[in-house]
């Protein structure tokens, strides 16, 4: 490992695991990224995202495990939304004694804090195991917008996104290496009516509903600008949000190359690929997009379950 | 409006004395085994889940559980309780914490924390169906105390906009006059009886209400409305708002013209005999400082209550609680 931080994409898909044959090349498994951090003499792992696809990472770790002893880990969770925690009861370091977990996850409002959140699918009526009998030490902590030093040198900066459950992108440096995440998300958007013949129609609201919603968009873009990596979500294609899907809290392909562009981001990721999109559809859209080059400045990938990205 | 000469003091005539036979009946106010540390620190938990307010839940509760509903309509339910909008901003200033500074309007934080979040907070909420309650130990209703805040909220917004303020920043003065006896709410709930002799003892007396508390209690809603504001993020301007909206002069030099129209808000509210929060004292020496320090003419407050009114009906009219009775 030469790079400063290693990236690797263990589930690319968004909302439900979506094995089969249309989705062999670029996987099946929801959301779930490896961090791995070039530290002097040894490496520090962070874990974004809890989806199915932490199951084949939790192997490995396990295999390492037996090897190594005891070891400790964090997961940074975007949100506790089903696709991003399902694939922690079978994240297998949780069952061994000597683990030590931190999950953090963003504050929703709720006042059910993030253990009984995340730990309420290891009920006996939803799973075999209940998370009193888990073997690890897992330590819970709640995080909100801000500028947080984890030590090493890393710095994560976390921010809120436009989703219909509060989530939190991260922004995380290391040495000269800035990587961002962005999903799930969409374009913030004025909620309130803009139409004078809406009979709820407020000409102020809608003015500053309107200024709300640019202010935002331009926090987001200051957010990750810069970045080296940006992994941000792109779950549709302009058509599909534009029948139907707007407010549903994910982004377009095209929005997320438009505001890569404009925030001189150096590569993007789309990320968290709608169920029902296939390998082939994948193929047929990074060639539109890209016309088999890459775009000026902006390399633009599609991202692909087991791939490895250094930074 | 207010002409002619003007008395320095007055007290307005509460609108029901049903209860001053049984006031009579009632044992010595101060409860000794209870101080101002234990009042405040049940005060203290009490906050942590706040209830909202019954008048408006219905509205809330239909609204947020309407597919349907709008964003505008959402705004709306919400920007009509005090308490709700008070744990919406509390939401985005507890989450959104690093943006330096607190966000006092509505419409960003629906914007920036998103419509579901917004409903799932207003779903959560349990009724404070305490101010409803068939007691003899009523202080105020849920209705008339929504009305007080209301009425306050729209006065010191329209004092806002008759000193040219753009409308933008309007909105920060309605939810100031709206949440500004957030305070009392904890004092009632929990002390009902406590909290209902220092009210028939305003009743009777020529003392505003805040000092009867700290007589009986300890503590008035000021303090407690601070305590709320404090836990809640709600930024400075609101924190001294809620704290000193009976004497804004306490309030720092940056926030004092803020508070100040607050205050004048709340007297003006108390003079034009609109809802209710326990308190029947009008200090016309103090409103007629704070009209010349602001600079409210007559024609302002023609103006003004005018307008009131009828947006409190409106309000109401919106809210379908028109109750029987």
């Amino acid at each position: 490992m030469d790079s400063a931080v290693e990236i690797k994409f263990w589930g690319v898909r968004g909302s439900i695991p979506s094995p089969g044959p249309e989705t062999v090349k670029y996987g099946g498994n929801t959301v779930c990224l490896e961090l791995r951090f070039k530290i002097k003499d040894h490496h520090r792992q962070i874990i974004i995202d809890a989806g199915s696809g932490i199951r084949n990472l939790g192997d490995v770790l396990a295999a390492d495990h037996f090897v190594n002893g005891n070891f400790s880990t964090e997961i940074y969770l975007t949100h506790t939304h089903l696709d991003h925690i399902l694939g922690l009861p079978f994240f297998a370091p949780i069952y061994f004694p000597g683990t030590q977990l931190k999950i953090y996850g963003p504050i929703t409002g709720e006042d059910v804090p993030l253990k009984e959140v995340i730990g309420g699918q290891m009920s006996y009526r939803y799973f075999p195991v209940r998370q009193e009998e888990l073997a690890a030490n897992i330590e819970y902590i709640d995080l909100r917008e801000g500028r947080f030093d984890l030590g090493d040198g890393i710095t994560l900066v976390a921010k809120y996104l436009n989703h219909p459950l509060l989530a939190l992108g991260y922004r995380i440096e290391y040495q000269d290496c800035v990587i961002c995440t962005a999903y799930d998300t969409e374009p913030f958007y004025n909620v309130f009516s803009e139409d004078p013949a809406d009979p709820s129609y407020d000409e102020l609201l809608a003015q500053e509903g309107d200024l709300a919603a640019r202010k935002e968009n331009s926090r987001m873009e200051a957010f990750f600008h810069d970045a080296d990596l940006l992994i941000h979500d792109g779950q549709y294609t302009a058509a599909e949000y534009d029948s139907g899907k707007k407010g549903w809290g994910h982004s377009t392909i095209e929005h997320a190359v438009e505001t890569a562009k404009r925030a001189a981001v150096k590569r993007l990721v789309i990320f968290h690929h709608d169920p029902l999109r296939t390998d082939s559809q994948i193929d047929a859209i990074s060639k539109r997009l890209c016309g088999g080059r890459q775009q000026e400045d902006l390399e633009i990938i599609f991202a692909r379950e087991g791939m490895t990205l250094k930074v | 409006m207010l002409s002619g000469p003007e008395p320095i003091v007055h007290r307005r005539q509460p609108d029901k004395c049903r209860n001053r036979r049984l006031t009579n009946l009632l044992p010595p106010m101060i409860d000794s085994k209870l101080n101002r540390e234990s009042y405040l620190k049940r005060i203290k938990a009490y906050i942590v889940r706040m209830p909202s307010l019954s008048t408006t839940l219905v509205k809330v509760m239909e609204t947020c559980n309407d597919p349907l509903a709008s964003a505008n309509d959402l705004k709306r339910v919400i920007s009509l309780d005090p308490v709700l909008t008070g744990r919406v901003l509390r939401l985005i200033n507890s989450a959104y914490y690093s943006l330096g500074k607190p966000i006092t309007s509505l419409t960003r934080a629906i914007i920036m924390l998103g419509v579901n979040t917004v409903k799932n907070l207003a779903l959560s909420f349990t009724v404070l169906d305490n101010l409803n309650r068939k007691s003899s130990c009523q202080s105020f209703s849920a209705d008339e105390f929504w009305r007080h805040s209301l009425c306050v909220g729209v006065i010191a917004k329209s004092l806002a906009a008759l000193k040219g303020l753009a409308p933008t920043g309007q909105e920060e003065y309605f939810v100031a006059g709206l949440l500004h006896d957030l305070g009392k709410l904890p004092l009632y709930i929990q002390f009902p009886e406590e909290y209902y002799r220092v009210c028939m003892n305003v009743d009777r007396g020529q003392k505003a209400l805040y000092q009867e508390e700290v007589r009986f209690l300890g503590v008035d809603h000021g303090a407690v409305g601070r305590i709320i504001a404090k836990k809640w993020r709600l930024g400075s301007t609101l924190v001294e708002t809620l704290a000193h909206h009976h004497n804004a002069a306490d309030s720092s030099d940056k926030n004092c013209e803020f508070v100040s129209t607050v205050e004048l808000a709340n007297q003006l509210s108390l003079h034009f005999s609109i809802g209710n929060a326990g308190d029947y004292f009008i200090d016309y020496r103090k409103m007629s400082r704070l009209r010349h320090a602001l600079g409210v003419g007559s024609t302002m407050l023609t103006e003004i209550q005018d307008t009131v009114p009828g947006e409190i009906e409106r309000a109401k009219f919106f809210l379908e609680v028109v109750r029987s009775g």
